[in-house]
């Protein structure tokens, strides 16, 4: 078989897989020269800039925009009215079809576009946007998942699920709820297993509201032309954008154009629609390119991760065997369902943690209040769920004086046991990550327990995630007749590397240098169908689907050797092969590859399924911390986080994807929070809202993937976006239960909750406000 | 932000006459790092700022007085402060505290002046000087008076300075045998404005509180003098329980307020520990740094 | 008098601009000479996206008003491969993989340009403590920190 060679020098086989490649995109990076949407300007372009609610909940009695219009400069003030004049529907969402473009009668959250203003110059529409005046009845409004349960108020008068899904279905026309989707489980018979248990624990655990906080703010740029519409986004799912957008407009998905440079930060928030539908109306509306930026303020009011109530109960028999385990979990979507009801659903499946349990009860609540919407956050609710069974694991063992990592061992699941879905676990080592977890803390030697006013405590959880499915990914692979490849595939590098991991796949699979393929931006004209970049899919489903398509293209390249009469096995360069044929440089081989993985939906009603997921994500957290007991504050100085991604296909970044995923969960564990009172967002800043510094990185972090094969993955290989973010605050929590004795149930574990914990525990609890 | 008129006078009497007594819109602006949060979040819409930056003269430069004391021109970027071998030889307490102050660009932009004259509680620069015992030379078109910096906060955002007078330099007077400490608890992340700043100043003779002066700030609507803390060190010899009283006085007397970097009640407490936890460095810093 | 002209060096070459007096730095290196890699984030001078030197210091270019920028030296990201070669701050970025998304990296590097002339030769601490106030959302402190420690040795390397 031919090989490509010449222009991109020869590559051994085996070369590419596995390099500690720096990015492709690196130089235009530390450059100040990659393109991002935020940086991007259209000739006559005009800036929205949009007037929210300053109410939770009510009904628009009147918006006023006399005074803004008047203001030199500013070209239109739009509001719902003026967007149905050109979407006649304007109502948008993955899984519902329930968040208006602008609000329509009525107003659901702090923050909701209420009315827009275009200007040529921002700081006029910004201006003018101070000068509109909404008059609201308010309505009595709701924030907590819980009291959205039985409340008499209702975020929406009916609920609106999309068509496409059918688990949904029987939700349509549903009135007087806050439940969007109800999602059950059940393995066996859980109340019997409770009957037979020695000991039964029941907790409750909560999470906080925190937010993805991109540095590149949602921006979008819309072109509206008769010909086609053309949207520049920082979005994660440009196909997504296409499909939703046509079917807004009534148009067919080649009339509607995506194009998505590089992406400043997404983390999962960047799903979707968010500004695209809004930019998009303004557009038609005004006949002119139309950018809006969000500031970073007004991200608060864009999309967060899910609050969430978990209320777990487990039934252990005497020997410390968890039996039965029912699982009542509370998602606080916020006023639009967004992907929250998917969240409710697949992060359902495994509630019940990485344990072998007879007896599972699982159901899963996707609830509407009144605050900013929630979506996907880097773990698509994962670490929600692990924070409260990994704690709750650790308080049982804790109660029944079982050291925590021989009562994990008792329970974990091992290879080819079923999970509570009914699916096998295989490619999963979750023993052999809580091995290698516990070697790395010494556990079960002796430990430096401080002295003074500092306590020192460690303690570690494990987790597991099934990798979101079915979803497809397409991908085709150009090779140009000077042999140097062209790869189209949707999948967004928004920091992840994904753009340098292909290139190493079709690297790999042409045997050429990764650095020789040219990863073209996405762009939905020319890049065909993915489903989104999200919950550590890509690698494995786009991997593939770009693996398929470089395969087509050397299958390709060898009929072409032997066309032009190249003995089989002759090492002739790609571009003498097309010289031959075409008698000049000319012509172009293309591959494709297209990827569904297996699956089986899940039986309605008892959600069991032998074939939930192409692949199971596993992780596992250690930590050493010190409390100050006088103020509570809590120092984690050392952070250990070994998981499981296969084969790494680039270990440098696979580490830096550890490493980051962990520290951005340090920080809603540790502190992040979006502080809300009476449905206003009180910090709504970086000022305010605080991320993690380098100072707050632990002394010592160490990130590890363990040894291992993903036996159905390309070369090997699995996605690990998400894995290290999801054992981080439950391994924390436990380590503060071992430095000072006390227990937190609810993110953050900032410093006056440990402070509050310690003061409870002495019975000296300090008073509220 | 929206359009103003930008001066920039060159001389103080001209920077005067183009200040409004009665006109709040029109204000003074340093290097302008605290005023543009302010312009960009909508809440100060100016109509004129007058730039001091070429204003020169008495507003610049860091001057050794011969009686050990330091006089600092309000319009000293931060970033001076901080490098500066007088103010680590006089007072190297703001040395140490510039490091966690804000950050490297602020510092290079923001001034002396700014810091005292915003009134924000949260700064670390105010509750330092008063604990220094400095004061500031404020001038007006009527002529020029000299006032404490404590004095000059008066509560949240609120100083008492009037629209038409100008920070022109900062005193701090020669401190002599005193050691001071400055400590900054954050509540979020490590660079986070404190939830509580303490300031200490004292003089002893070996383990015994000659005087000292006690200043609490950002959990208080302003840096603000804890002087039942003050008393409870005043001649007092240096133990866990005369700490443990220095600070029960300040966290009884303290108004503090909760917000988002904790309740008033934790923040009572924080008070509490870190009285006692500032006296301790203040002695640390063994008279060798002077 | 709102609208004014100021005049100053941008990266190492005397321009001139027409600027408004509630316009920033930032805002007139994007919109009359296309620099892109200052940006704005937060807004609020914490994150360090938008950092430039000007005459010599970093500020965040979203706090600092254009009008101030008359008769001053300003640098920004772009400044620094002009010869074409990357300077040895970007080189050790790219080689330890100091960056996911790469929306901070220009600050980040333009910091450490600044930290290396103050300490050619920083340890952690000084490291840390001059960059805080720059924040990275995909968290690539790490190896930042391994980026700022090799581009010190590349630079006293080229020095000797």
């Amino acid at each position: 078989m031919a090989t490509i060679t010449g222009a991109q020098g020869g590559a051994k086989i085996g070369s590419q897989i596995g390099r500690s490649l720096p990015r492709l995109e690196a130089r235009d990076k530390v450059s100040g020269r990659a393109e991002y949407t935020h940086n991007l300007r259209l000739p006559g372009m005009l800036y929205g800039k949009i007037f929210r609610s300053t109410i939770a909940h009510g009904r628009i009695k009147s918006i006023d925009t006399s005074a803004a219009k008047k203001i030199p400069g500013v070209f239109r003030v739009v509001t719902a009215e003026d967007i149905r004049t050109v979407i006649p529907h304007p109502y948008y969402g993955p899984a519902f079809h329930d968040q208006p473009i602008l609000a329509i009668d009525k107003v659901r959250f702090v923050g909701e576009p209420v009315a827009v203003v275009l200007a040529s110059d921002p700081h006029v529409a910004e201006q003018a946007v101070q000068e509109i005046v909404a008059e609201y009845e308010e309505l009595p409004a709701i924030y907590d998942e819980i009291e959205a349960m039985t409340s008499k108020v209702f975020v929406h008068d009916e609920l609106k699920p999309a068509g496409a899904f059918a688990d949904l279905k029987h939700l349509t026309g549903r009135k007087n709820t806050n439940i969007a989707l109800d999602f059950k489980l059940r393995r066996g018979d859980v109340e019997k297993g409770f009957a037979e248990s020695a000991h039964v624990f029941e907790h409750t655990f909560h999470t906080q509201k925190v937010l993805h906080l991109a540095f590149e703010p949602f921006v979008s740029i819309a072109d509206a032309k008769p010909s086609a519409v053309t949207i520049y986004t920082s979005s994660q799912g440009p196909s997504f954008v296409r499909v939703e957008i046509a079917r807004l407009l009534g148009l067919p998905e080649n009339r509607v154009r995506i194009r998505v440079p590089y992406v400043g930060g997404g983390y999962g928030s960047k799903l979707y629609i968010k500004l695209e539908a809004l930019v998009t109306a303004l557009s038609l509306l005004s006949r002119r390119p139309v950018k809006i930026s969000l500031t970073m303020e007004e991200q608060f009011y864009q999309i967060t991760k899910h609050p969430c109530t978990f209320r777990i109960k487990s039934g252990l028999d005497k020997d410390g065997r968890i039996i039965a385990r029912k699982c009542e979990v509370y998602w606080n979507g916020g006023a639009y369902a967004d992907v929250g009801p998917r969240v409710t659903q697949k992060s359902g499946f495994t509630a019940s943690g990485p344990y072998d349990i007879e007896h599972v009860h699982v159901d899963s609540y996707a609830l509407y209040t009144n605050v900013t919407p929630s979506g996907a956050l880097r773990g698509f609710g994962i670490p929600q769920l692990v924070w409260s069974y990994e704690s709750h694991t650790d308080m049982i063992a804790r109660a029944l004086k079982i050291d925590p990592v021989a009562f994990r061992k008792k329970n974990i699941l091992r290879k080819g046991q079923k999970h509570a879905t009914g699916t096998p676990v295989n490619d999963a080592p979750l023993e052999a990550i809580l091995d290698r977890i516990a070697a790395r803390l010494n556990w079960g030697k002796p430990f430096e327990r401080g002295n003074g006013a500092v306590k020192r405590g460690r303690g570690l959880a494990i987790a597991i995630k099934a990798v979101i499915a079915p979803t497809t990914s397409v991908a085709i692979l150009n090779v140009t007749a000077d042999g140097s490849p062209i790869l189209y595939c949707g999948t967004v590098d928004m920091g992840q590397g994904s753009d340098t991991a292909m290139a190493q796949i079709v690297g790999e699979v042409l045997n050429v240098p990764a650095e020789s393929v040219r990863v073209v931006p996405r762009d939905t004209d020319i890049t065909p169908y993915d489903m989104g970049t999200l919950g550590s899919r890509s690698l494995f489903h786009m991997g593939h689907a770009v693996r398929m398509a470089a395969e087509e293209a050397r299958a390709k390249i060898a009929a072409l050797a032997r066309e032009v009469g190249e003995p089989e096995g002759s090492n002739v360069p790609v571009a003498e092969l097309f010289k031959k044929k075409y008698g000049m440089q000319a012509g172009n081989i293309v591959g494709s590859g297209t990827y569904k993985p297996d699956y089986i939906a899940p039986q309605p009603g008892t959600g069991l399924t032998t074939n939930v997921a192409p692949f199971w994500m596993v992780a596992g957290a250690g930590a050493e911390i010190e409390v100050d007991t006088e103020t509570g504050k809590v120092s984690v100085t050392r952070l250990i986080n070994v998981v499981d991604c296969g084969r790494p296909i680039n270990p440098k970044i696979v580490e830096t994807q550890i490493s980051g995923a962990a520290l951005m969960q340090f920080g809603f564990t540790m502190f992040e929070k979006m502080h809300i009172d009476g449905g206003q967002v009180t910090n709504a800043s970086l000022a305010d809202y605080k991320i993690p510094g380098i100072l707050d990185v632990p002394a010592v972090m160490e990130n590890e993937t363990i040894d291992s094969i993903q036996t159905n993955g390309p070369f090997g290989a699995k996605g690990v976006g998400e894995t290290a973010t999801f054992c981080v605050a439950p391994a924390i929590a436990n380590a503060i239960d071992d430095a000072v004795g006390v227990r937190l149930t609810e993110l953050p574990l900032n410093a006056e909750a440990v402070y509050r914990a310690i003061r409870a525990q002495q019975n000296k609890p300090l008073e509220d406000e | 932000m929206t359009p103003f008129e930008l001066l920039e006078p060159v001389s103080i009497k001209e920077a005067l006459g183009l200040l409004d007594p009665d006109d709040p819109s029109i204000r003074p602006v340093g290097g302008g790092t605290a005023l543009m949060l302010m312009m960009k979040a909508g809440v100060f819409r100016p109509t004129r700022l007058i730039s001091l930056r070429r204003v020169g003269g008495r507003l610049s430069g860091i001057k050794a007085g011969r009686d050990g004391g330091l006089t600092i021109g309000a319009m000293t970027p931060l970033a001076a402060l901080e490098h500066s071998a007088d103010v680590a030889r006089v007072a190297p307490v703001i040395t140490r505290a510039m490091r966690r102050l804000s950050n490297v660009r602020v510092r290079n932009v923001a001034t002396v002046g700014g810091a005292i004259a915003h009134g924000d509680p949260h700064m670390d620069l105010p509750p330092v000087l008063i604990a220094l015992g400095a004061s500031v030379t404020v001038i007006s078109p009527t002529g020029e008076r000299t006032i404490k910096v404590e004095d000059v906060l008066t509560g949240y955002y609120e100083t008492a300075l009037e629209k038409n007078e100008l920070i022109a330099e900062l005193t701090i007077p020669a401190q002599g045998a005193r050691r001071s400490a400055y400590i900054k608890f954050t509540a979020g992340s490590f660079e986070d404005w404190p939830a509580l700043g303490v300031a200490v100043s004292l003089e002893a003779d070996g383990d015994t509180v000659r005087s000292a002066t006690v200043v609490a700030s950002a959990a208080t609507a302003k840096a603000v003098r804890l002087t039942g803390a003050e008393g409870a060190l005043k001649g007092a010899r240096i133990d866990d329980k005369t700490l443990a009283r220095a600070g029960d006085a300040g966290a009884q007397e303290a108004e503090v307020i909760s917000d988002v970097r904790g309740s008033a009640p934790y923040k009572r407490e924080l008070i509490r520990v870190h009285v006692g936890r500032a006296v301790r460095q203040a002695l640390a810093q063994n008279g060798a740094t002077h | 008098m709102s609208e004014r002209t100021i005049s100053f060096t941008l990266n190492g070459g005397p321009v001139s601009a027409e600027v408004a007096s509630h316009h920033t730095i930032l805002e007139v290196l994007r919109n009359d000479f296309a620099l892109y890699g200052a940006r704005e984030s937060c807004g609020q001078g914490l994150c360090g996206c938008c950092t430039v030197l000007v005459n010599g210091a970093a500020v965040s270019g979203c706090l600092y008003l254009a009008a101030f920028a008359d008769g001053a030296e300003v640098v920004t990201v772009e400044h620094l491969d002009a010869n074409g070669e990357l300077d040895p701050v970007q080189e050790a970025f790219i080689e330890q993989g100091a960056f996911q998304c790469g929306f901070c990296t220009p600050g980040f590097i333009l910091m450490t340009t600044q930290l290396l002339d103050r300490h050619p030769d920083p340890d952690d601490d000084q490291i840390k403590h001059y960059l805080s106030g720059n924040l990275c959302r995909c968290a690539a402190y790490p190896e930042i920190i391994q980026a700022v420690k090799s581009a010190a040795k590349k630079r006293q390397a080229s020095q000797k």
